[in-house]
């Protein structure tokens, strides 16, 4: 199993820990991981789809030539990444004139869109190629008697035809029996499915009302479950809820939405005994005392 | 009273090159009750867009910001029952703001064409080194020669031809 690590830009530039246990966890895993060299943006839905559709395309493109070269497919953690690579291809496929258009423009750079790789997400991957009972046996610190929710993303899920892996698009279920895996019981809740509101305009353009939405998210969660931690698989569902509570407790002037939020390959990382302090150590609302309990150290 | 004597009858040809037929569209509202954008001041409402569109309000549509919110969810793709793509018309519409008035064209666009990203990937060096990485990640931030390639592609594309002032390497 060999994989293209598609990084993007948020993960090495933010929350680089991510890539970290990425980079640590998947080959522990049995799943090789290869750079894809001069990689640049997917580019986000926010940027060249919102201006240019050609110069989008052609952009993707040069990320999928460079994984094309080295004959594999790429994989991402970013939902973004992952949904704007998948929608490209799938234009590139359904279509020679926008072919044409994309490998004219990346002649003289000497790379070629061929079309001969696919974007696989890590859930995917963690799931389908390697699955649950594997990472049931690789880690060291089970995590017995522990609630936990997760956020599915939704550029995972939605439209299920161009980027969907789990079935059925309205029931996922894949995500959840990979934290099961790790020892954990997953509880539901009413807004389970609902976007983390994290991704795009919203926060920026109507801050107060994403703000709100997010905060109902929040709520439910406190509401309807004993959830001790949120495990997400996508950097902007994992910045956002991070950032939220923060935000939600600011507003009601206590810590009562503390909730330690980490990527499913940070989580994954800690429970193999790799050191918190490369794999989880940036975020606004502490992981440590979690991290601790664990790991009984 | 809907003003109808400025219209632009052929609005949604324009439009629609990109996503599904809009014309199809008949308001049912499955595409603003799961949108969390709706929520938004003023709300995102994607069906009050395609009327727009439909109806050649060219003035009204350039004014309006609001496809801009969209969180890129895209749950409205997976719902709506006539197959118009909303979350490809908002982009559609996005465009067709950006080449009509250019100060719809988004900043983060000529931070990719100047870095290849749109964080700072180059500048977290003590961040990544403190969690046991490279310095730089093997992306475009690394690799001058080829961000350089990465420019004349895109200097070849017609947003950046048509608005080269905002390009800059």
């Amino acid at each position: 199993m060999k994989y293209g690590l598609f990084l993007g830009c948020n993960v090495p530039a933010v929350r680089p820990d991510v890539e970290r246990a990425i980079r640590l966890t998947m080959p522990r895993l049995g799943a090789e991981l290869v750079d894809l060299e001069g990689s640049a943006c997917c580019p986000a839905f926010g940027t060249f789809p919102s201006a240019d559709e050609t110069a989008s395309l052609a952009i993707s493109a040069w990320n999928f030539s460079i994984a094309e070269e080295k004959g594999v497919d790429l994989i991402t953690e970013c939902g973004s990444c992952y949904s704007s690579l998948r929608i490209a291809r799938s234009k590139l496929l359904e279509s020679e004139e926008k072919r044409k258009q994309v490998n004219k423009l990346l002649k003289p750079t000497g790379k070629k869109f061929q079309g001969t790789v696919k974007v696989r997400h890590l859930i995917d991957v963690l799931f389908n190629d390697i699955g649950p009972e594997k990472i049931r046996k690789s880690i060291k610190y089970p995590l017995e008697n522990i609630n936990a929710i997760v956020q599915y993303p939704c550029h995972t899920l939605f439209p299920s035809e161009i980027v969907g892996f789990d079935s059925p698009s309205g029931r996922p279920h894949m995500f959840q029996e990979l934290v099961e895996a790790l020892g954990a019981s997953v509880q539901t809740y009413s807004r389970e499915l609902q976007c983390c509101g994290g991704a795009g305009g919203f926060v920026k353009g109507s801050f107060a009302n994403a703000s709100e939405f997010a905060f109902k998210k929040l709520r439910a969660i406190k509401k309807e479950t004993d959830a001790e931690f949120i495990v997400a698989s996508c950097i902007t569902c994992l910045q956002h809820l991070d950032r939220m509570q923060d935000e939600l407790n600011k507003k009601n002037g206590n810590n009562a939405c503390s909730l330690p939020v980490f990527d499913y390959n940070q989580i994954l990382a800690v429970c193999m005994d790799f050191k918190p302090k490369e794999v989880a150590s940036i975020s606004t609302i502490s992981r440590d005392e979690f991290i601790k309990r664990i790991t009984k150290k | 009273m809907i003003d109808l004597t400025n219209i632009n009858t052929k609005l949604w040809q324009e439009i629609m090159d990109n996503c599904g037929d809009i014309r199809k569209c008949f308001n049912c509202n499955t595409c603003v009750a799961g949108c969390p954008a709706a929520e938004g001041t003023p709300p995102l409402f994607i069906r009050n867009l395609v009327r727009k569109v439909l109806l050649g309000l060219e003035d009204e549509l350039l004014d309006d910001e609001t496809p801009w919110l969209c969180v890129t969810c895209s749950a409205c793709e997976e719902m709506c029952p006539m197959g118009v793509h909303p979350f490809e018309v908002c982009l559609a519409i996005r465009r067709w703001q950006s080449k009509n008035d250019e100060t719809y064209i988004p900043a983060a666009t000529t931070e990719i064409f100047e870095t290849g990203h749109t964080q700072a990937v180059g500048q977290a060096k003590d961040k990544r080194k403190e969690v046991g990485l490279e310095e730089v990640p093997p992306t475009i931030i690394k690799f001058p020669e080829l961000l350089k390639k990465f420019q004349e592609m895109l200097r070849n594309t017609d947003i950046v031809r048509e608005n080269d002032y905002m390009f800059k390497d």
